[in-house]
């Protein structure tokens, strides 16, 4: 009689063991889609037997030892250098993408208007004193300025445009750094107080990938479980005491652009936080801005004003139809810095096509083209960089495109290696419908046998309580 | 391997995402006829773009001024032609002229034509093109010649761009051809002369021009020859200006340009990889245990 009695306290124990492996079930199958989402695994175990009739042991059903989650720690740990190399190489990747100021056959581009200004010159050199071809001239010289300024313009806004998504990304890692070390102190209390926090687990691993992502940084795990998050460079941004806060500072040294800065975790900073100091999507972004970027307009600002001053040399050299010289065709700064985006024709000539320095001795005759051709020589001849106008064309594009082509090259590459990353994460981790499917039937056969044994417990009590004595 | 639903979902995603900017990329090709738009597409080949591209505006720009320049140099050939058949009809006059039979009124009719003569020949030495005065030198707004055929033109001789860097005189000093600047003839003064012995019956003056009209016919011829030296320059420049423009318009077209069999190929080829991946997806997503657990 006792035995059938703990029989049925047994069973029914066995009952919500069973419910709770349905649960885990249910729960998987709930989360298949939640990103970072870990499938959970009810691990069942045997209770201990208990000796009836002498030294037999009988079982006493199953007892629900914990619910793990499926998880590996080799692939986790490659995951987020993975995502800082695959986001940094894809931001990279699509800002330099993203210009098209410097696409070879541009309409409007510096490749078409310095054709089409030395055409211009060209046709006046036949007949200079052409009103209509002084007119061309002139307009095609200022097409040609106003090339270089569109030119830089283009690239500097997208360098500006690339502040914004730093801005954004700076407020979202801050918010996941801070997220990370809440989420360290919620799964230590939660740890000593009632064991495995999977939930918290996963939205910790979440905010790591998300940091990992953003910034490039590596996660490690110290002796409590804790997990702290350096910066490439070994910079800590999150650690056991707290985390740290990134801020960003209008850089007047490189033309108002944003730079970073780190507040420590201790409160201590800010400071300047360097360039290698950063990776994952913020340092792509950098690394485009700062880099190819930059260096087009830097190359860019060195043409205008290798050219400029070429022109203008040859320019001045000569004489216009009134005799006048000493006229630079270009007005550029003193230095190169901000030459491309600060050229324009010189407003005299510009207001004056007849200003235009066609001749090269006094008196300027009308017919005296010689000035013109000398300008039209400067074409083939090197400028102060080395290479003709040509040629610097080709270099600044060829520069900037082999600066893309490999930011792409790499971005296929990491995107590849994160992929095969995330598959296999995903492979351990992730949730099959299929697997939760018969996992879910298992438990619920489990459970309708364990309730058929309750029934039978019940059979045979009703046997032994309906017993007449005789 | 263990393959779970993301990881289905996300391989289909992942694979048609990348079959679709295959596809993408290929109609871009087929469509636009370009191989390279961006520079990272091919960086030397956007650097070669550039440089053939401009090549070839150059070549194109050369060549429509020297086809100008010929035009110009044209037009002073049948000047100079004219000049050289007017200058002929005058030294066949003073020839015919200074024979004494003739008399004072056939000579004072003569003085006329020669007269003539120089008028036309200032009129041809006058001659316009695109607003330039062709003979006048540098100094082109201007008529060179006045009807008494003083020069007021300069020395210059007008040079034209025949090939990158290359320049070609584009012009004949008329001064040195019609007013024998240099040790030569003054055309005009010796029709002057001639009109003034005819006027005045004057046989020995008359004959004593035939010379200096002989002189000026040569010297018109010399300059007719250097004019045709001038136009076969041009000819031979346009003639290399248009096999470079078009050996610059190959190399530029096969860097630019997508081969249009090997884009359409290609462009079959991602569509049927697109259709792959659809086929696959849509397999993959309708098999579940779920449809076969009752």
């Amino acid at each position: 009689m006792a035995d059938l009695l703990a029989l049925l306290v047994q069973s029914g124990n066995s009952l919500g063991v069973h419910s709770a492996a349905v649960a885990t079930a249910g729960n998987n199958v709930a989360n298949a889609n939640t990103p970072g989402y870990s499938r959970q695994i009810a691990n069942l175990v045997s209770n201990p037997a208990t000796m009836v009739m002498g030294n037999n042991a009988v079982g006493t059903g199953v007892g629900l030892q914990s619910i793990t989650q499926a998880r590996d720690q080799f692939i986790e740990r490659q995951i987020p250098n993975a995502l800082g190399a695959q986001a940094a190489s894809e931001s990279e990747s699509s800002s330099l993408q993203s210009i098209s100021a410097l696409d070879a056959d541009l309409a409007g581009g510096l490749t078409s208007t310095l054709g089409a200004f030395y055409s211009s010159m060209r046709a006046l050199a036949q007949n200079p004193g052409d009103a209509a071809l002084r007119q061309a001239a002139v307009g095609s010289s200022d097409q040609l300025a106003r090339s270089f300024n569109d030119t830089v313009s283009s690239i500097d806004l997208a360098r500006t445009g690339i502040d914004a998504e730093i801005q954004g990304d700076v407020s979202t890692i801050n918010a996941a750094a801070s997220q990370l070390s809440d989420l360290n102190k919620q799964i230590q209390q939660s740890k000593s107080a009632s064991g495995q926090p999977n939930d918290l687990l996963d939205k910790r691993q979440n905010a790591v990938d998300t940091l990992a992502r953003l910034t490039g940084g590596t996660p490690y795990t110290n002796g409590n479980g804790d997990i702290s998050l350096a910066l490439p460079g070994g910079i800590a941004l999150v650690t056991d005491s707290g985390a740290g806060h990134l801020s960003t500072v209008v850089d007047a040294a490189n033309n108002g652009h944003l730079s970073l800065q780190l507040t420590r975790a201790d409160g201590s900073g800010p400071v300047a936080l360097p360039v290698t100091a950063i990776g994952g999507e913020v340092g792509g972004y950098l690394a485009a801005r700062d880099g190819a970027m930059k260096t087009a307009i830097t190359s860019l600002d060195q043409f205008a004003f290798g050219l400029a001053t070429s022109l203008n040399t040859v320019h001045a050299a000569g004489y216009a139809p009134d005799g006048t010289t000493g006229r630079s065709l270009f007005t550029i700064p003193a230095t190169a810095t901000g030459a491309a985006s600060q050229m324009t024709v010189n407003p005299s000539i510009l207001a004056d096509p007849r200003l235009l320095a066609a001749a090269t001795t006094l008196p300027a005759t009308t017919g005296d083209n010689r000035n013109i051709l000398a300008m039209i020589a400067t074409e083939s001849h090197p400028l102060a960089s080395g290479s003709d106008p040509i040629s610097s064309l080709q270099l600044i594009v060829t520069g900037f495109g082999n600066s893309a082509e490999q930011a792409k090259a790499m971005a296929d590459h990491n995107g590849a290696i994160a992929t095969h990353l995330t598959q296999l994460r995903d492979s351990t981790s992730g949730v099959s419908i299929d697997e939760e499917m018969i996992n879910l039937t298992k438990a619920q056969k489990a459970y309708e046998a364990v309730a058929k044994v309750i029934s039978t417990a019940n059979e045979m009590l009703d046997t032994l309580m309906t017993l007449k004595t005789p | 391997m263990r393959v779970t639903n993301q990881m289905v979902f996300e391989a289909s995603r992942q694979q048609i995402a990348a079959s679709r900017e295959q596809v993408f990329n290929a109609s871009q090709q087929v469509t636009t006829g370009e191989r390279v738009v961006h520079p990272g597409d091919d960086p030397g080949a956007a650097g070669a773009i550039i440089a053939h591209s401009l090549s070839v505006q150059r070549f194109d720009t050369i060549g429509k001024a020297v086809s100008a320049a010929s035009d110009e140099a044209q037009l002073a050939d049948g000047a100079l032609q004219s000049a050289s058949e007017l200058m002929t009809r005058a030294q066949q006059l003073a020839v015919q002229m200074g024979n004494d039979s003739y008399s004072a009124s056939d000579r004072a009719g003569a003085a006329q034509e020669i007269r003539d003569i120089s008028g036309q020949l200032a009129a041809l030495m006058n001659t316009q093109e695109a607003g330039r005065y062709i003979f006048g030198g540098n100094a082109d707004r201007t008529p060179p010649f006045d009807s008494a055929g003083n020069y007021s033109g300069d020395t210059s001789i007008r040079q034209v761009e025949v090939a990158p860097g290359l320049l070609q005189n584009a012009s004949i000093r008329a001064d040195v051809a019609l007013k024998g600047v240099g040790g030569g003839v003054d055309v005009f003064a010796s029709l002057a002369s001639l009109a003034t012995s005819l006027s005045s019956n004057d046989g020995v003056g008359v004959r004593a021009s035939v010379a200096t009209m002989s002189s000026s016919v040569d010297q018109i011829s010399t300059a007719l020859t250097q004019n045709g030296g001038i136009l076969d320059g041009f000819q031979s420049a346009m003639s290399i200006g248009t096999n470079s423009k078009d050996a610059a318009s190959k190399l530029l077209s096969a860097v630019q340009d997508a081969d249009i069999f090997d884009a359409t190929s290609n462009l079959t080829k991602a569509q049927q990889g697109l259709e792959a991946s659809l086929l696959v997806a849509s397999k993959s997503f309708n098999l579940s245990l779920m449809d076969y657990l009752k």
